[in-house]
């Protein structure tokens, strides 16, 4: 495999899900890493996250530590959820339904945590 | 257009990352089922991820399932590599020695870093992830 899309469409402190993709896109990072936001995963995109008082990491640190790591959100999913007013990561790329498909299929793996 | 036999043939290696623990959904029993047919034709790896490390914890003693730990440990004796996750098997109390062995799970299966899932990944025809 040359390249992996990981698909997140949990919420970013609701489980480890969210800290298990990054973790595991980290490690990834020498082939053509993407993580997908979709659905309730779209809540990590926001920009100016602090998860002190959760006591948990701030993903949004590990998204900026890795820049090679390419974050698409889904744009329907944040405007389902009135996301779209709100500040985004610098990092991460909006895209439509078809580009994100499109990503999907372009990547040689799909794993779904 | 290859026939499938062709195209079967062509898989030389799996990997299977699964994220649950053994009993909250059926994915570790499918995760065996699908290594146990991939293993006559390819190389199979297995990753546990997340509450999966719990799947190769020794002794569970399910009243209506089969032991999914007892079933993996055969997969390993069949050549599959299953490894787990260095910190989320230490998150959940499973301490490895200094070569990944760890005394609370079945034998063949070794507790590893995270790297050695992005070396499965690279090395693999096919991925497939399991996850509720």
């Amino acid at each position: 495999m040359k390249s992996v899309f990981y698909l997140l469409e949990s919420a970013p402190y609701g489980s480890e899900r969210a800290y298990g993709i990054l973790n595991a896109a980290a490690v990834c990072v020498k082939m053509d890493v993407t993580v997908g936001l979709y659905a309730d995963g779209v809540y990590l995109a926001l920009a100016c996250q602090d998860s002190r008082s959760l006591q948990v990491p701030n993903l949004y640190d590990i998204i900026y530590a890795y820049p090679e790591i390419t974050v698409l959100a889904h744009e329907p999913s944040l405007a389902e959820r009135g996301l779209l007013s709100m500040a985004l990561m610098e990092r991460v790329e909006l895209v439509d339904e078809e580009q994100f498909i499109e990503h999907i299929r372009a990547a040689e793996c799909l794993i779904y945590i | 257009m290859p026939s499938a036999s062709v195209v079967v043939n062509e898989i030389k290696s799996i990997t299977i990352i699964l994220t649950d623990g053994p009993y909250i959904s059926e994915y570790a029993e499918m995760a065996c089922k699908i290594a146990s047919e991939a293993l006559k034709i390819s190389h199979v790896n297995i990753f546990l991820y997340l509450d999966a490390v719990h799947i190769a914890r020794r002794g569970q003693q399910p009243s209506l399932f089969a032991e999914a730990g007892r079933l993996f440990q055969e997969l390993a004796e069949r050549g599959a590599v299953i490894r787990a996750c260095a910190r989320c098997a230490a998150a959940r109390g499973y301490l490895a020695d200094g070569e990944g062995i760890c005394p609370d799970y079945y034998e063949g299966i070794k507790i590893s870093s995270l790297y050695d899932l992005a070396r499965m990944i690279e090395e693999s025809d096919r991925v497939i992830s399991l996850s509720g």
